[in-house]
């Protein structure tokens, strides 16, 4: 497990390009974290960092966008997925292994995520701009 | 009487022009999830190298589920968009019985089997008579490690047919010695196998008509699972 400290949105955005960096291409990256926390700061990093030149902004009403990068990105944000046939009904099952999947609210879709998905979980840190992000299963 | 066939329930997608008495052809690809983008090409292809217009032909045939979510929805939009501009009637097969037609001549169980995810599978068991297909039980969600229950025990020959065969085949442990994998040519759900399905509805009449034909889903007894598991939302 790792954990880093970020102070602002640039570095939010600098952990989720270096986390890129470790990527294959098929991974599922598994986001924990309330509001206002940078899950799509992080995601644009991330994004970045495989490529993506597209506009990332968060699927809250799209619930997934797919973005083009040296691999298919897809970008989900779960908080309206509040049951199984809801999580079937977004393709989730579909757009597994055919790229990096980026999931914010990922507490809600818990039971689904694979057993080999990287977990970041973000926490607010001593102060208002600080976060602390706690990385399980890839190795920064 | 000439059936267009389509099947794009998983990964692979697939297209075939069949009569009662010949496959006249048929095209499949395997390269992953890009159903919308293949299948009406390989649709155009195949009816204009076999030389038949969509005129010519007697009814769309189509597996309308279970399959991914997305998969089944291009499969049939796609067969309703044919079959209305046509003025065909649809034929709307399970995903599970049509694989239990590429085992035609092959006596014994075939347990069709496609990946729900999270240890679910969805399945039915058929048996097979020389040409004849027998359905044992209705198209279900159930869990792999449940149907491996059901297995253990059984002496009669069993074979593993479907996108999900292979998997549940690996991660089932202990499967008695008579449950055997498909090979590689008869595993995956195909057109032709669709179109051998669709010919047993038609002699039936089991016809529908394009704003009739619908996707058909599976809900998954993930009961005992939670989604969100600090809310404990259930299905």
């Amino acid at each position: 497990m790792t954990e880093l400290l970020s102070n602002s949105a640039a570095e939010t955005e600098q952990i989720g390009e270096r986390l890129a960096k470790t990527l294959h291409g098929a991974e599922v990256i598994a986001l924990f974290g309330g509001l206002g926390m940078g899950k799509t700061a992080f995601t644009r990093g991330l994004a970045r960092g495989l490529g993506v030149t597209d506009g990332v902004s968060s699927p809250t009403f799209a619930l997934v966008n797919e973005y083009h990068g040296a691999v298919p990105v897809y970008h989900f944000d779960m908080y309206r997925v509040q049951s199984w046939d809801d999580l079937y009904s977004t393709g989730f099952f579909d757009y597994l292994d055919n790229g990096v999947l980026v999931i914010e609210w990922s507490e809600n879709i818990e039971g689904a995520l694979p057993d080999d998905a990287i977990r970041v979980t973000i926490r607010r840190g001593a102060h208002d701009e600080q976060r602390i992000f706690q990385i399980e299963g890839a190795e920064l | 009487m000439t059936v267009l066939a389509m099947d794009t329930s998983a990964k692979a997608a697939s297209v075939c022009l069949a009569e009662e008495d010949k496959i006249i052809g048929e095209f499949f690809i395997n390269t992953g999830l890009t159903h919308s983008q293949t299948l009406m090409p390989m649709a155009e292809q195949l009816c204009k190298n076999a030389g038949v217009p969509l005129d010519n032909i007697d009814a769309v045939a189509v597996n309308a589920g279970p399959g991914s979510f997305t998969g089944v929805r291009i499969g049939v939009a796609a067969a309703k968009g044919l079959a209305f501009a046509h003025d065909l009637p649809c034929v709307a097969v399970s995903t599970l019985e049509s694989m239990a037609y590429n085992m035609l001549g092959c006596d014994g169980v075939v347990c069709a089997l496609m990946d729900a995810r999270c240890g679910q599978v969805y399945n039915a068991l058929f048996r097979v008579t020389g040409n004849r297909i027998e359905r044992l039980c209705d198209d279900r969600a159930i869990a792999l490690s449940e149907l491996q229950k059901e297995l253990q025990g059984c002496t009669e020959r069993v074979v593993f047919v479907g996108d999900g065969a292979a998997i549940s085949f690996k991660s089932a442990a202990d499967l008695p010695a008579c449950v055997r994998l498909a090979p590689m040519n008869k595993v995956n759900q195909t057109a032709a196998s669709v179109a051998l399905a669709a010919f047993e509805r038609l002699k039936a009449g089991d016809t529908c008509t394009p704003a009739e034909l619908m996707p058909v889903y599976l809900r998954l007894p993930q009961a005992q699972r939670e989604l969100n598991k600090r809310m404990g939302v259930r299905p």
